[in-house]
């Protein structure tokens, strides 16, 4: 076999491990219902309950904060994210959160939410909130 | 419609549209000027449609100057009836920023790439010869594709294109337009983001668009050797402009991830947000052709890779033009635009380059000088082939997980991202990035055609042993060890590649100097990689939470990053090796300052460093944006950002004082019950965050504003506060004024103190005084996040070296160059 033919093969054969791993890597979108199957992170769409109280003391701890979101099936669950309380986030219309279920509770390691920009009209502004400085 | 608007400034908007019709025109005929000046036997002789052409480009150049010229009166004169100047300026909006506000939009940017487009045909007009007319049909091609974008014209009733000279009224849909006096009520713009005003907003876009127009000069000598076929000769004249793409478009993204350093607050130099991926497709894609075109230019190998490499880069200059504007990237991205009813437009872009690309290579396919042969083992040219390949590959894994949102549109599926997709680039990328690193070093030892094999094991073998050896104790000294395996190898392979290239630089100093553009750009490399690995892979968040106690028992119990730490002001915090206190503000709305200063002791309690840093809080419209402050070492960076605050009060962005409004029955509610303590001069009273010290009874105190007659008594107690190493001193007044009695509370803020003297006791000598402390809750705080990089600064110099290896390597390209 020529040379050229082994390094085509090796690079195909490469090609399809990135897409293999990437597509075992790539998470799902669920909902509270799915998370409480699983223990790998997951996404889940909702929205914030404004009804319900949103809990942030920093004087108690910076880094806790608490809210009741609705995913879109409509259960509802209590979030907790150990980082301090994004600023609007009581205006945000959408949250996307990433994260595990401990006992009843989310545990989001990141939030991303969408609040209608003060900037520009109909436009909605996606911020990111972590938990954790992002590590290699 | 026949309203007659009050005060609107039509006519520099209609010229601005004349321009950008014109620019189109103009772009049209010279676009099929060039194309019959190429295929027309009879017109080349003649050379009229060359004219055509070149008057056609000219004209075009001048309409885009002219556009910039409306765009920037409506923006500077604060013409608010239209919607850009409406939409992303304000009246307080500084003035440098105005040069900011012009590319604000997505209109902006193509209008910046439309200038460069033809400032880089123009100079292809002066010096492409022979070149000139299919170069110059591609450029100009590409010129019509880039106005169509900006022409806001309204064909069989479908928009193509968005104009920055759009109405107000003509954007949106409101009551208030039918109002002819409209204009009146709108007093103001909306206003710059905050993120987006600072420095390098000005200097970054236009960069990174040069970088973008500059795919297409390789792309149209690419297309213009296949069209005329003349295969090979394509070649030597377009790796200048190849490097040249290179050098600009990197410039361009690092400038954007030093923005995105210094004053985002993402806490980091690169997040692989989809925006910043799609900005190194075609940097990676070129750099791999700038390689095998070189292959090309001296063994003959490796043309049908270099040709598609250089086409796919501009191909994907314009996926990432689509991936970030068209609004598909909605969930995943932070950074990108929304539609703005391009999509198909944008799609079709694509597809125009991606068909031209692919109908030339298969009509030409059987004439393609592609060698049958393969390259030997050992030479040089068969392993950079491997090298532009794996870039290729790295290249295709980026845009396989960033395109998820495409492919979930294009199959209806409703795939997530990686949860964890740092780290899964990082490792992935790194696994890439030690294979071609690797190679950047391995081929210096290798020659083109042939070389001695022995010798070449032997020589690798010691230098990758030597650069075994260094990483060994960089990995060691930095903590890299302790991360993924891959990290380590990629390091390895950077420094290998560093110490390499510094000997074949070492060489170029002796004698063969044209080497050293190469070996300059893969150090810049190579060091960018190391810095890259250790500032991202051992940055340590400092502002661990160490005092604070779990909110719940079930919380403690797992390992939960706690990075963010409340510090109040005027209260000393320990982080880390330092001492952080929070010691006051200064505001200039609408920024809001911090100053938060560091102090670091050795173990005698000494002082061996101080210093202030003023990260910022933004606020506007109601919404605080943070920005944060960076200490710059020589090895390392100290980063500091605001997470949240309650020292800025709601009504300080609109100036009044809220102070003011307090009455002195409402400020005791400030404070915790106030605790009365009977001392005499000389006692210590103890309070929650240190001592006050009854220093004296003052006779001789005097309140402002009250004169005292001989009946009166007026007695000041002087106190001394010491609370967290400060100290303080205050003199609450005790006074007996016509029969009643008066006392003159003092504050501290500073400590969060209020102190009155109640009461004199005459029997026990002694006097009262009154503690109120304010409750935590009621001091003033920040809470923050600090985090240090180590060696980040071998990240930007590694990539100004990179740039400035770029930059040789086309002086020298240009000198081989020798143009018919």
């Amino acid at each position: 076999m020529k040379k050229s033919s082994i390094f085509g093969l090796i690079v195909i054969a490469i090609a399809i491990a990135v897409i293999i791993s990437v597509y075992s890597n790539t998470s799902t979108y669920g909902t509270f219902g799915d998370a409480m199957k699983t223990t790998s992170e997951l996404h889940i769409v909702g929205h914030l309950n404004k009804s319900k109280e949103l809990f942030y003391d920093a004087t108690k701890d910076v880094n806790y904060f608490s809210f009741y979101m609705k995913d879109n099936k409509g259960e509802e669950r209590k979030v907790v994210l150990t980082a301090p309380k994004p600023e609007d986030f009581e205006r945000s219309e959408q949250l996307v959160l990433t994260g595990t279920m401990v006992g009843n509770e989310f545990h989001a390691s990141k939030i991303l939410m969408k609040c209608p920009s003060k900037y520009t009209q109909d436009k909605l502004e996606v911020t990111e909130v972590k938990a954790k400085q992002a590590s290699i | 419609m026949d309203t007659v608007f009050k005060g609107e400034h039509l006519l520099p908007g209609q010229i601005g549209q004349f321009f950008i019709v014109l620019s189109f025109g103009a772009a049209l005929l010279s676009c099929i000027s060039y194309y019959f000046a190429t295929t027309d036997a009879d017109a080349k002789a003649s050379g009229l449609w060359h004219k055509l052409g070149r008057i056609g480009f000219f004209i075009n150049g001048l309409s885009i100057i002219g556009i910039g010229s409306c765009l920037f009166y409506l923006i500077y004169k604060h013409y608010f009836e239209y919607h850009y100047s409406w939409a992303y300026t304000s009246r307080s909006l500084p003035i440098y920023y105005i040069l900011s506000a012009f590319w604000n939009g997505q209109e902006g940017g193509f209008l910046l790439w439309l200038f460069w487009q033809a400032v880089l045909g123009t100079v292809l007009i002066f010096r492409s010869k022979s070149w000139e007319r299919p170069v110059m049909t591609v450029i100009a091609a590409s010129q019509v594709i880039l106005a169509t974008m900006v022409l806001g014209v309204e064909v069989f009733g479908q928009r193509i294109g968005s104009s920055p000279f759009l109405l107000l009224r003509q954007s949106m849909e409101a009551p208030i337009f039918s109002n002819p006096d409209y204009l009146s009520f709108i007093k103001d713009g909306q206003g710059m983001v905050p993120s987006l005003q600072n420095y390098w907003m000005i200097i970054h876009p236009p960069t990174l668009f040069l970088g973008f127009a500059a795919m297409v000069v390789p792309f149209a000598f690419a297309v213009a050797g296949l069209w005329q076929k003349r295969y090979k000769e394509w070649v030597q004249p377009a790796i200048p402009y190849a490097l040249f793409a290179c050098m600009i478009l990197g410039t361009g993204v690092v400038m954007g991830s030093f923005w995105a350093y210094e004053s985002l607050n993402f806490g980091g130099f690169w997040a692989w947000d989809p925006v910043e991926n799609a900005s190194i497709f075609p940097w990676i894609t070129m750099v791999a052709a700038v390689h095998v075109l070189i292959v090309f230019k001296n063994t003959g190998h490796s043309y049908f890779t270099a040709t598609f490499l250089v086409l796919l880069s501009n191909v994907l200059v314009w996926y990432s033009s689509f991936l970030n504007r068209s609004g598909i990237l909605g969930d995943t991205s932070v950074h990108s635009f929304t539609d703005l009813g391009m999509f198909w437009q944008l799609v079709i872009s694509i597809f125009a380059f991606l068909i031209l690309s692919v109908v030339l290579l298969v009509l030409r396919w059987k004439e393609l000088p592609i060698t049958k042969k393969d390259e030997e083992t050992y030479s040089r040219e068969f392993w950079m082939f491997v090298g532009a390949v794996f870039m290729g590959l790295s290249c295709f894994h980026l845009l396989v997980v960033t395109s998820v949102p495409v492919w979930n549109e294009i199959l209806k599926t409703k795939i997530a991202p990686p949860s964890n997709i740092i780290k899964h680039y990082n490792v992935i990328q790194s696994s890439f990035v030690f294979v071609i690193v690797l190679l950047t070093g391995i081929t210096q030892f290798l020659k083109y055609k042939k070389t001695e094999v022995n010798r070449f094991f032997i020589v690798t073998g010691i230098y990758l042993l030597f650069a075994a050896l260094i990483t060994a104790l960089i990995a060691y000294t930095s903590g890299v060890y302790k991360l993924n395996f891959v990290f380590v190898l990629a390091m390895w392979g950077s420094v290998y590649s560093v110490i390499v290239n510094g000997k074949v630089l070492v060489d170029a100093f002796k004698g063969k100097f044209k080497l050293a553009g190469s070996a300059v750009a893969h150090i810049g490399f190579g060091l960018l990689m190391v810095g890259a690995l250790i500032s991202a892979g051992t940055s340590k968040v400092i502002s661990i939470n160490t005092t604070g106690e779990g909110y719940s028992a079930e919380f403690a119990k797992e390992e939960n990053p706690r990075e963010n730490v409340i510090v109040y002001r005027n209260q000393p915090t320990k982080l880390g090796d330092y001492t952080v206190t929070y010691t006051g503000d200064s505001i200039s709305s609408p920024n809001h300052w911090f100053k938060i200063n560091y102090k670091k002791m050795d173990a005698n309690g000494k002082l061996i460093e101080e210093f202030t840093l003023k990260p910022k809080v933004l606020i506007s419209k109601g919404t605080m944006s943070a920005s944060p402050d960076t200490r710059h070492y020589l090895f390392s960076d100290i980063y500091t950002h605001i997470t949240l605050t309650n020292a800025i009060t709601a009504t300080e962005a609109g100036s009044e004082s809220a102070e003011a409004a307090h009455d002195a029955d409402n400020d005791d509610k400030n404070y915790d019950a106030p605790i009365a303590h009977d001392v005499a001069p000389g006692d210590t009273i103890k309070y929650r965050d240190g001592y006050i010290v009854l220093k004296a009874l003052n006779k001789e105190a005097k309140v402002e504003n009250i004169t005292l007659t001989d009946s009166d008594v007026a007695i000041g107690a002087d106190l001394e506060i010491v609370s967290h190493g400060n100290k303080y001193s205050a003199r609450p007044v005790y006074m007996i004024k016509n029969g009643n009695v008066f006392d003159f509370a003092r504050k501290v803020d500073d400590a969060g103190l209020k102190l009155r003297f109640s009461k004199v006791i005459p029997e026990t000598k002694k006097v009262q005084i009154i503690v109120m402390q304010q409750p935590e809750s009621k001091k003033k705080f920040v809470v923050m996040k600090a985090i240090q990089f180590p060696f980040i600064n071998f990240f930007w110099a590694g990539t100004i070296i990179m740039v400035i290896g770029f930059f040789m390597s086309i002086l020298r390209r240009k000198k081989e160059l020798k143009l018919v």
